[in-house]
């Protein structure tokens, strides 16, 4: 997690290759999938914490990203002004997490596992049937965009930088905690619960607190993809989401914010730079994935920090 | 039980199915000494350093640490009132640094709020590097300073032995259980382990020492409990211990026989 010096010029190089892509492509598609690729590599981050840091595997991503989309849609098409709508999103993952992760932060792997996977199916089929808040299958739709007092991002390039500036904000609170206390804590957990008990480490809240945590990364997300695609169904937030978010993290790098990001991005653009294989891009995108994790058990990020040490044997 | 005893133990019993590891044990040590636990395999030297650590709870019994009542309390619980250990199969923690897995323990007793964590407040600043300052002492005393930030998993079998003892002594216990600390180490590092258990008890520790190797339990204890079959069948000073008939049959007879 350290930055070295020489990372910094990769780092500088990375941030202004960013914020220069609205300037290159035009192409509203290619900035609105970035928009997605964004959103999900904060939910990505979130999904760290709970299964990259202290280790309980969580399939209901997906369901707090949905609610989190689903309140800011039904709160904002009833007139609630915008800026509300991050704050309901958060206090509604919250209650939800606080209700799933109390009863089952003593489970552990399947059985936490299995959990996760009821409640997502619990969250989505209510979506999917109580259609008249939620609109059903067909989602919702003319969802008000983001304006706190009559100010708002106009258009996708606008869009992009305000989501930008929301991973920058995500990764910030994700370092501060990997340095702290609690994000020692997690990783301990993970690692050994016993001696992390042992040490004094209070293993169920450290779980909890990091359950939370994960569920309001994706809760904001959620609320911030609802008011800037502006169009939701249930699909985007279904238990293959959830799925595909845990391969995000995987791929990506457990336990590596880097990673996360990078599985994150990667995965979501890689179909559709593989579109033009018409139906065989499933191969190959099934095919990418399984050698990542073949060749590289630790993600992207150990084949990145890998080179570091490399580098750092020959110094 | 007097002032001066830190762990007492009353009856403590622990079954597996129908096998009774633990037969109302009682224990008691006094402040500041080094009492051994011995036994030959399977008589429930480890059973009760769980027992008494909360790590795999009594079934039955009492026990009090410092005056306190801790049983059936959960491990955090204990050892936030003191009591630290190290295991006889090594747990440390794979994915931090040498310090870091220090630093887990050395926040033993500061609660964080996510919130001083978010805004980086000057209370949460202070507490971190309070962990640091009393991670890296800790890491000093143990002689592995100079492998701080070192991943954990590239120490070596012997020094992740002393990153255990590290760890448990950065959480500042009265009382520190070592299970087996010197298996698997070499004739220099099991005396180079004597003095640093020496030093901690200079400190005024309270240790209580599980050892399969008989020998290296005399020179440093000043108490030794026998165990057999999970019963306690003797308990004296070292030499005193070396002359009991029922231990030399348990123990040390069976044990000469095979050599």
């Amino acid at each position: 997690m350290r930055l070295e010096p020489t990372s910094w010029p990769i780092l500088a190089a990375g941030v202004a290759a960013t914020l220069a892509i609205p300037l290159i492509t035009q192409d509203g598609y290619i900035i609105q999938l970035l928009n997605i690729a964004i959103l999900n590599a904060i939910v990505v981050l979130g999904l760290n914490f709970v299964t990259g840091w202290a280790g309980q595997i969580n399939f209901g991503q997906a369901a707090f990203y949905g609610l989190g989309a689903y309140t800011t849609a039904i709160a904002s098409k009833a007139g609630l002004p915008w800026i509300t709508t991050p704050l309901l999103s958060a206090v509604v993952v919250i209650a939800a997490s606080l209700m799933l992760g109390l009863p089952t932060m003593r489970l552990r792997t399947y059985y936490l596992a299995m959990t996760t996977i009821g409640f997502g199916e619990i969250i989505r089929l209510i979506i999917v049937h109580w259609e008249p808040v939620t609109g059903g299958t067909s989602g919702l739709r003319a969802i008000p965009g983001i304006s706190v007092f009559g100010v708002g991002p106009q258009g996708q390039a606008q869009h992009y930088y305000l989501l930008v500036a929301a991973l920058a904000l995500a990764v910030t609170v994700a370092m501060r905690v990997r340095r702290s206390a609690l994000g020692r804590a997690m990783i301990a957990t993970r690692d050994s619960e016993i001696a992390a008990e042992q040490s004094g480490v209070d293993t169920t809240r450290t779980k909890l607190l990091a359950f939370m945590i994960g569920a309001v990364y994706a809760g904001l997300a959620g609320c911030l993809y609802a008011s800037s695609i502006r169009f939701i169904s249930p699909d985007s937030f279904s238990g293959t989401q959830a799925i595909l978010l845990m391969t995000m993290l995987i791929v990506g790098g457990m336990g590596s914010i880097a990673g996360s990001i990078g599985g994150a991005i990667a995965l979501t653009l890689l179909p559709e730079a593989l579109r033009f294989l018409g139906q065989w891009y499933l191969v190959l995108y099934g095919l990418g994935v399984i050698a990542v994790i073949v060749l590289a058990p630790g993600g992207l990020a150990s084949v990145a920090s890998l080179s570091q040490w490399r580098r750092a044997g020959v110094r | 039980m007097t002032a001066d005893t830190i762990i007492a133990a009353r009856g403590v019993t622990r079954r597996f199915g129908g096998l009774v590891a633990l037969d109302a044990i009682d224990l008691d040590v006094p402040k500041g000494i080094v009492q051994a636990v011995i036994g030959p395999n399977g008589s429930g030297k480890t059973t009760l350093l769980n027992a008494l650590s909360g790590a795999s709870h009594a079934d039955a019994g009492s026990i009090r640490i410092g005056g306190e009542e801790i049983f059936r309390l959960k491990p955090h619980r204990i050892a936030r009132l003191g009591l630290a250990r190290t295991f006889q199969n090594i747990r440390i923690f794979d994915n931090l640094s040498v310090l870091e897995n220090v630093k887990v323990a050395a926040a033993c007793n500061r609660p964080t709020r996510f919130f001083d964590i978010l805004t980086s407040s000057a209370r949460h600043r202070q507490s971190e590097s309070d962990i640091d300052l009393a991670a890296r002492e800790a890491l000093a005393t143990i002689g592995l300073a100079q492998r701080a930030d070192d991943r954990a998993t590239q120490l070596p079998y012997a020094q992740r032995r002393l990153l255990e003892i590290a760890r448990a002594l950065a959480s500042k216990p009265n009382v520190l259980l070592l299970d087996e600390p010197a298996a698997g180490m070499n004739m220099t590092e099991s005396m180079t382990l004597l003095d640093t258990i020496a030093k901690l008890k200079g400190r005024g520790i309270t240790i209580l020492l599980v050892e399969h190797n008989v020998r290296l339990v005399m020179g440093i204890s000043d108490r030794v409990t026998v165990l057999d079959f999970g019963k306690k069948i003797a308990e004296g000073t070292p030499s005193e211990i070396q002359r009991n008939p029922l231990v030399i049959e348990a123990y040390l007879g069976r044990r000469h026989r095979h050599a």
